[in-house]
């Protein structure tokens, strides 16, 4: 791994939704750069892993896509959550947290041993 | 993210992506356009110059190219995009070599479709359960076992025990097939049908069409109290006009009213697979339709009963088998008088011996065998044509290769060409499928009964023939494809334009090839000789009596509501009438008849002055004849006396025996005047008559006895009416029938066939086998021979160039031709020693199927020999001079070629 970390499959999809929850529909780059950007620049996302990641999530329903204009009138492609999108949303980000949270017990200090 | 109907709309939608590739390319080029303006543009607005934005942009995201592979992979199904274009490709490399893919492709047809065909008779007459019937899996034949252990039909007071006494049973039904004849006087017409148990219908599970099946209380043991009949689909709507008010109606069997009850469900046509009766009427009322005495259904000798029993749910076959021994056992104590060492079991459906399948179980098994040879040697043939193929295209695999393809991808392409081959094939081979599989009604027995085959395609045939295409493009395609994986890059494109000069291991393959083509086709060829030879052999044995100029007729007199007595009167005077008629020798008449299909039936013997060891089998095949039968069947006397018409029912019982008899029972010693207990009577001995073969051909001899016609012939007995004539037998038929017609108007004489013609039935399994083997294995022959000169004058062919160095270096035409031949016929050595081996012991195991298990003939063998030299030899010769002949004529025209032109050949 270099100093920027490479993005995994599984997380990559939640960020995705979960940025499309939070700022409604955007384009791919606003997408990438969100994400760049919350995660305080430490993920880098090239187009290799964002798009095939955006296909993915649409073929399974959870966002669709529609070509429309973007702020200074460039031509774009936004896609947005559909309702199955929102619930999965909500039932991975509970998974994630409990995932986390399971194993942050795990990662705890000894003392509690 | 496991989500199963989520991951089922993305393969939709990938699938759909296949389709229209081109579009979701364009729109993904804009998408990635518009997202690096986008990068570009901030990156201008955060104060870069515009080409120092574009450089970070295009860092920072990585390949364009790579983008697009992955998201085209994401947007598609890479495994069914490559199948597709390796289907269209194959197609176009099929249609660029149409000689190549007619040849494959026809071949590959004939395997499939032979070896299809041969599965859907096995599917038609052995696996497909009774039609029409309620889970056929519980369903089992059941059937008694002499001592030693042969199966025998049952008798009434046996099933009655069975159905009564066994727990795992959940019911038991019993039938005996019937000829019945319906209507009025002469316009009657002969229909088969079954006397069936009352419970039949319910047992089987089978539903009427229209009406009711039979009730509980007909299921009764009260002899002529059930007047009532089912009829079959097919007779309801060709002979009752389709009437839905049926029921209720009457028809007239063998002379007596019967009120229709109902109409089977159009799937049902009786309890013996792959044979269609029309009626059914409970087995009582047999007393009346065919004036059988009331106390001979109740009696335990009379085993006429087929049985068919359907097990307790979650009851498996064995423990019911065993239940059923434990209790025979207790029965052949109890009722030692006629079933002593008596037992029974359970057979599944299909094993049962009864009908087509019993006959028939033998040589399909062995037909399958073949064609499973048959298939094997296409292959080798196809694996050698994809093989030749491939090494004209080793530079196209290479250059390939050279551009980055991946091994297992050219492996894939040539797999995927051989099931394109192979599928169409396939598909060929089954269409023509139902077409060949109506030959099987060539092949049955020239029995009387009415046969159902279905022999249109099921999903099953398909499914095995799907199967079949799979393993062929295996087995065919593998070797070749392995070999195109593996194509040398160098030294091929390296070869400097020489296309194909074989190097070692593929010219070692080749040779396998060869050899295994000359295996194949000498197991075919020994083993379709030793059958037909064991056929010519069995059909020159000597049956010791004369079938030639004798006409047969049988009669079924009890359809025709004649009694004992009348029955009786008849035969008298038609023998009579039929002895004035001009061209007639001899007429006799009998209740069975030799080497023929109906079973033969035994009487229980006590032999005065021979003490039988314990548990011996006392159980002797009889016949019951008219005085002049020996002599008309010239079957010689070798002491004693006929029997005459003073032998009658107030006379003193008369036996004659045969010498088996007289060798087993009286140690050889004069039988005359000897007394021998059977049917409740002391019979005395008073002649000896020749051993003759009484049920097969290859039998060896049995103890056999003639009994007087007038003395015991019984209602439930056939009748069979010889007559021996000057010339052609047939030439009597049109005097018989008036005769006939004379005596009673209503008899008609239904199956008037010479003799000779009606005994070749026994031959029948073996005509079967070897008359199909003889097609298959010429087949196969025919396909291993084309095999094998094509790989032959194909690897000669391929060394065209060397053979024209060694010319230009001095070598003389001889001396190439020698050098050819002799190396094919090494390979063919090698081959034809394999193929011995194996075929010995392909041989060895068919002789171990014998075709008849039922009581009669045990232990015929459909192969008598298994090691006949003359056969071996013969079909090794022969294919060394095929092999000989297939190196030859390439190797000459190679030898004859200028070596300059062979030299500058490419």
């Amino acid at each position: 791994m270099g100093n920027k970390a490479d993005v995994w499959q599984g997380t990559l999809a939640l960020m995705v939704l979960k940025t499309l929850e939070t700022l409604g529909p955007l384009h791919g780059y606003g997408i990438a750069r969100r994400i760049e950007q919350t995660s305080g620049d430490l993920l880098s996302l090239n187009y290799g892993t964002l798009y095939p990641a955006l296909l993915k999530l649409e073929q399974e329903g959870y966002i669709t896509s529609t070509w429309g204009a973007s702020e200074n009138n460039r031509r774009a492609k936004y896609y947005e959550l559909t309702s199955a999108g929102r619930r999965q949303v909500k039932k991975e980000a509970a998974d994630w947290e409990q995932t986390t949270a399971i194993l942050a017990r795990f990662l705890a200090p000894a003392e509690e041993a | 993210m496991r989500n199963l109907p989520r991951n089922l709309r993305a393969f939709w939608v990938r699938l759909y992506g296949i389709f229209s590739p081109a579009r979701a390319d364009g729109d993904f080029a804009a998408e990635l356009e518009s997202h690096l303006a986008m990068h570009i543009e901030d990156g201008v607005r955060s104060g870069l110059s515009r080409d120092e934005a574009r450089r970070q942009a295009l860092i920072r995201l990585g390949g364009f190219e790579q983008a697009r592979q992955a998201y085209r992979e994401r947007a598609t199904l890479p495994f069914l995009e490559n199948l597709l274009h390796d289907v269209r490709y194959g197609l176009r490399m099929m249609g660029r070599n149409p000689g190549f893919t007619a040849v494959a492709i026809l071949t590959l047809a004939l395997g499939i479709g032979t070896t299809s065909t041969a599965f859907n008779w096995m599917d038609a007459v052995l696996l497909r359960p009774l039609g029409g019937v309620t889970s056929p899996e519980q369903l089992a034949t059941l059937v008694s076992l002499t001592p030693n252990g042969e199966m025998v039909p049952n008798s009434f007071p046996d099933y009655k025990d069975f159905r009564d006494h066994l727990k795992l049973l959940e019911g038991f039904a019993m039938f005996r097939p019937a000829a019945f004849s319906v209507g009025l006087g002469d316009h009657a017409e002969r229909v088969w049908g079954e006397f069936v148990s009352g419970d039949f219908f319910a047992v089987l599970g089978v539903k009427p069409e229209v009406g009711r099946i039979f009730a509980p209380e007909e299921y009764g043991d009260k002899p002529g109290a059930f007047p009532v009949v089912v009829v079959s689909d097919r007779y309801w709507r060709s002979h009752l006009g389709a009437d839905p008010r049926i029921a209720g109606k009457t028809i007239r069997v063998n002379q007596h009213e019967l009120t229709v009850v109902g109409v089977a469900s159009p799937e049902f046509h009786g309890s013996i697979g792959a044979v269609a009766f029309d009626l059914w009427v409970p087995y009582m009322q047999r007393s009346v339709l065919s004036s059988v005495e009331p106390w001979m259904l109740h009696n335990r000798q009379d085993r006429a009963l087929l049985g068919i029993a359907r097990l307790k749910p979650g009851v498996t076959i064995d423990q019911a088998r065993a239940e059923l021994a434990a209790l025979a056992q207790r029965m052949s104590v109890a009722d030692a008088d006629t079933n002593e060492g008596m037992s029974a079991t359970l057979l599944p459906l299909s094993k049962s011996p009864y009908g087509p399948q019993g006959l028939l179980a033998g040589p399909l098994r062995i037909l399958m065998g073949v064609c499973i040879l048959l298939l094997a040697i296409v292959c080798v043939n196809v694996a050698n044509l994809l093989l030749a193929r491939a090494t004209v295209r080793e530079k196209e695999f290479s250059t390939r290769l050279a551009l980055g393809a991946g091994r297992w991808r050219l492996a894939r392409q040539v797999l995927t060409e051989s099931l394109l081959l192979t599928a169409t094939g396939a598909t060929l081979g089954i269409v023509a499928t139902p077409w060949m599989s109506r030959a099987l009604q060539l092949l049955l027995p020239p029995g009387q009964l009415s046969l159902s085959l279905d022999t249109g395609l099921n999903l099953r045939v398909v499914a095995f023939t799907a199967g079949l295409c799979i393993v062929v493009t295996l087995a065919a395609g593998v070797v070749p494809a392995l070999r195109s994986g593996r194509a040398e890059l160098n030294s091929t494109l390296n070869e400097g334009g020489r296309s194909g000069a074989a190097g070692r291991g593929r010219h070692r393959l080749r040779s396998v090839l060869v050899a295994s083509e000359v295996a194949l086709a000498l197991v075919a060829l020994v083993c379709a000789g030793l059958f037909i030879r064991g056929f010519e052999r069995t059909r020159r044995i000597d049956p010791g009596f004369d079938p030639n100029h004798v006409l047969l007729s049988q009669f079924y007199l009890a359809t025709n509501g004649m009694n004992l007595e009348q029955r009786k009167e008849f035969c008298r005077r038609l023998r009579v009438k039929m002895e004035s008629v001009p061209g007639t020798v001899d007429v006799a008449y009998s209740d069975g008849v030799p080497l023929g299909f109906e079973p033969s039936w035994w009487e229980d013997l006590r032999i005065e002055g021979y003490a039988p060891a314990p548990g011996e089998n006392l159980k002797i095949f009889r016949n019951v004849v008219s005085p002049g039968y020996l002599g008309l069947m010239k079957i010689p006397f070798v002491e004693g006396r006929d029997f005459t018409e003073q032998d009658d029912e107030k006379s003193q019982p008369v036996m004659i025996v045969n010498q088996t008899f007289v060798r087993r029972f009286f140690a050889g010693r004069n039988p005359i005047g000897r007394r021998v207990h059977g049917w409740g009577e002391w019979f005395t001995v008073v002649g000896v008559a020749s051993d003759s073969k009484y049920h097969y051909l290859g039998e060896s001899p049995v103890p056999y006895f003639y009994v007087p016609f007038r003395q015991i012939y019984r209602a439930d007995m056939d009748l069979a009416f010889y007559v021996r004539t000057r010339h052609d037998p047939m030439t009597v038929l049109p005097a018989l029938r008036s005769r006939v017609r004379e005596i009673n108007p209503a008899v008609t004489v239904f199956d008037a066939v010479p003799l000779a013609e009606f005994i070749g039935a026994s031959l029948y399994p073996q005509k079967v086998a070897a008359s199909l083997l003889m097609v298959l294995g010429g087949l196969s022959m025919l396909l291993a021979a084309c095999g094998l000169y094509s790989v032959m004058a194909y690897s000669v062919a391929q060394r065209t160039q060397e053979i024209g160095i060694r010319m230009a270096l001095g070598a003389r035409p001889a001396d190439v031709l020698g050098m050819v031949v002799r190396q094919g016929m090494l390979l063919a050595g090698i081959g034809l020693a394999a193929g011995a081996v194996l075929a010995f012991g392909v041989a060895r195991s068919i002789a171990a199927v014998s075709f008849t298990n039922s009581a009669m003939g045990g232990g015929a063998k459909l192969l008598s020999s298994t090691t006949d030299p003359l056969i071996y030899a013969g079909a090794a010769a022969f294919l060394c001079a095929v092999a000989a002949l297939a190196a030859y004529l390439p190797a000459r025209r190679a030898a004859s070629i200028d070596p300059m032109q062979a030299l500058r050949a490419e």
